[in-house]
């Protein structure tokens, strides 16, 4: 066994992990699967995989999916125009006659033809088509594309940490799942949270902590919200407050919620929750 | 190792794959695993591929490693189970009476909730004689050919009901959210509904048309001619209409299910609405038909090139078609009869088509099926009927 593969992932500085978690990145990486991260949003899918690079010391390549993306984009492209221009120019260095010279790789070629082991991040996987999946069955499986203009095979140098993360709305393909090793990162419990706060700011008022992680959880509870406020949105929130001098952490125990466009944006979810901060008292 | 714990995952209905099971015993030989937390996390993450079964994870878990029994009511397969046996029921009373040991006027007193407990306890039993012993149920009996059930007790069971008036329905059977059910299984009907696609140009000229500029480049003496186009999008808006009131569409849920599935994850733009038997004043966007109603007038707003796809069995009694008030429930008489929503509907949207499980040959024998006919362009729920009710929709007149 190489020694890269005996790297064990630890949590990062801005990171708080649970222990599930940890031991499951590690068998991911030890068996070489991708692994796939469903859950809401704010859940930390993506801090995940900059907290595995930060820890591992690897280099992070991140392929934002995007819904009319195709596979061969996230592999390689064959830059025409480039090619068209410098065969009419002829004023750069390149060999026009070699197409090899016109191949630019994508993030996943990217990812194996890199030197090291790195970190491949693809992000948001649901949002194209289910033919993506499908098409990068192979990809995962052989670790390998072709390039059809030149028939070569890029073969990866070393296989990359592949985290693929999929918000919970479509399931993904079986058989796609099924090269995958999978994980739910369920919403943080108030516990956590609080060390995920602490990480964020280390010189934070615990009263204040304390209130705020309260008063969010109740509000996430409140009835018929479209877009519950995530991590994210807590820390922004505690930013703001940390930032109003004019804001005292015994408000919030009041029921006085200040800022609440951080934790709701979608203009009927304001309405709602101003609604419910002002009329009853949240303690 | 743990080939046991693989077959109690795969009993209590986790689809777990031999592949996986093997990717398990890989990463137990490498020494990966140490302990059995690290166990329970590994394992569940290489065998248990979706968030839905972390809790019959959990409990298969329990049951291996400490003996907890496993709860028998939730396992969903006696579930299904009860639920063929219930349609096996709708078909043939007299041949599950006869089964069961009852009576048929005593079976037919029962509720239907009753009567799926009966069920679920016979099953039970059946289950502790002799194993494997109700294979006569027949699980994939979800054919409308049959016999007319008809529930004397008041309340009507099945879309079989032909003919008959509906009482009002009283016991209703709210969540069923058709939207988080069951993995997807018949993959040809995503094919099918492959071809409902409208892709036009639009957004900024900013992808390159390599042909075009390589002929306009020659065209030009090798001077090079840049030709840009517009990016190819799938425009098409689609409304998915379900009917998922009642007990007269339960026998088609799985189909309906499928295709609800497929419609999410084809369309990039498809709003699902639901109703009850027909369309009076408001269409729920909540499976439970409670929390988010909209007005159907108000569905005039929308574009009329959206394609409507509406889903029901379009089997009820006649006044509540053509009724004022015919609406079973009260909070929706507004005075127009059904009919007229029909045809408000129809006449928003040119594109619509009218998806029934009912299979076409049985269409003429329900006079709601048939007005609903004269309105609508109605195809079979099959899968030769979703490829003509998407030629359908994607013409051009």
């Amino acid at each position: 066994m190489s020694q890269e593969s005996n790297l064990k992932f630890q949590g990062a500085k801005k990171y708080v992990l649970d222990q599930e978690l940890a031991s499951i990145v590690n068998i991911s990486m030890k068996l070489e699967m991708p692994l796939i991260l469903k859950g809401e949003p704010g859940t930390g899918k993506t801090m995940l995989a900059h907290a595995i690079a930060e820890n591992l010391n690897m280099p992070l390549i991140v392929l934002n999916v995007k819904s009319s993306m195709k596979l061969v984009e996230a592999l390689y492209q064959y830059d025409t125009l480039t090619r068209l221009n410098d065969s009419r120019f002829g004023d750069s260095n390149r060999n026009v006659s070699d197409i090899d010279e016109y191949i630019k790789m994508g993030k996943i070629g990217q990812a194996f033809c890199a030197d090291h082991r790195t970190v491949l991040l693809i992000d948001e996987i649901d949002k194209a088509d289910t033919d993506f999946q499908d098409d990068m069955l192979d990809v995962l499986d052989q670790m390998q594309f072709d390039i059809i203009e030149t028939d070569k095979t890029v073969q990866a140098k070393h296989r990359p940490v592949i985290i693929i993360t999929s918000n919970a709305k479509k399931d993904l393909s079986d058989p796609f799942l099924g090269r995958c090793n999978f994980h739910h990162i369920a919403f943080p419990e108030p516990k956590m949270m609080r060390k995920i706060i602490a990480v964020h700011f280390s010189d934070i008022d615990a009263k204040l902590a304390q209130n705020s992680i309260d008063a969010f959880y109740k509000m996430r509870e409140v009835d018929s919200i479209e877009k519950k406020p995530a991590t994210r949105e807590l820390i922004n929130w505690i930013r703001a407050l940390n930032a109003d001098p004019d804001f005292r952490a015994k408000d919030l125990i009041k029921g006085q919620l200040p800022f609440l466009g951080v934790l709701f944006k979608k203009s009927p979810d304001y309405e709602r929750a101003t609604n419910i901060a002002s009329r009853r008292r949240m303690f | 190792m743990f080939l046991n714990f693989f077959y109690i995952l795969k009993d209590i209905g986790i689809p777990v794959s031999p592949t996986s099971f093997l990717t398990l015993q890989k990463a137990l030989h490498q020494g990966a695993i140490q302990t059995l937390d690290d166990f329970y996390t590994c394992a569940r993450a290489i065998l248990v591929k979706s968030e839905r079964y972390f809790d019959l994870y959990d409990q298969a878990f329990a049951h291996h490693f400490e003996g907890v029994p496993l709860p028998e009511d939730d396992g969903f397969e006696i579930d299904e189970m009860s639920r063929a046996m219930l349609d096996e029921w709708l078909k043939d009373p007299k041949k599950l009476a006869d089964i069961l040991g009852m009576d048929e006027d005593a079976l037919k007193k029962l509720s239907p909730e009753e009567l799926l407990d009966y069920f679920k306890k016979r099953l039970k039993d059946q289950d502790g004689e002799h194993h494997g012993g109700y294979k006569w149920i027949g699980t994939g009996g979800f054919s409308p050919v049959g016999h007319s059930g008809h529930h004397p007790g008041g309340m009507r069971v099945g879309g079989e009901s032909r003919n008959k008036s509906a009482v009002k329905v009283a016991n209703e059977r709210r969540y069923k959210d058709y939207s988080t059910q069951g993995p997807l299984t018949q993959a040809n009907m995503g094919e099918a509904l492959k071809r409902l696609r409208n892709m036009i140009p639009t957004g900024p000229k900013d992808n390159i048309n390599i042909d075009e500029t390589i002929r306009e480049t020659i065209r030009n003496g090798g001077e090079i001619e840049l030709i840009f186009d517009r990016a190819l999008k799938d425009r098409l808006k689609v409304i998915l209409l379900i009917d998922n009131g009642g007990w007269s569409m339960d026998p088609y849920i799985q189909v309906v299910q499928t295709l609800f599935d497929y419609a999410g994850a084809q369309f990039k733009e498809v709003q699902t609405y639901f109703f009850h038997n027909t369309i009076y004043d408001y269409l729920w966007e909540d499976p439970a038909r409670y929390k988010k109603p909209k007005k159907v007038v108000e569905f005039s707003r929308l574009d009329p090139d959206t394609r409507l796809v509406i889903v029901g069995d379009a089997s009820m009694a006649p006044y509540e078609l053509m009724a004022h008030d015919g609406s079973i429930h009260i909070t929706q008489r507004s005075g127009r009869p059904s009919i007229e929503q029909l045809k408000f509907m129809a006449k928003t949207f040119p594109h619509t088509v009218w998806l029934n499980p009912v299979a076409e040959n049985m269409w003429g024998y329900t006079h709601s099926i048939m007005a609903i006919y004269k309105i609508f362009s109605m195809f079979e729920l099959s899968l030769d009927g979703l490829e003509k009710a998407v030629e359908k929709l994607m013409r051009r007149d």
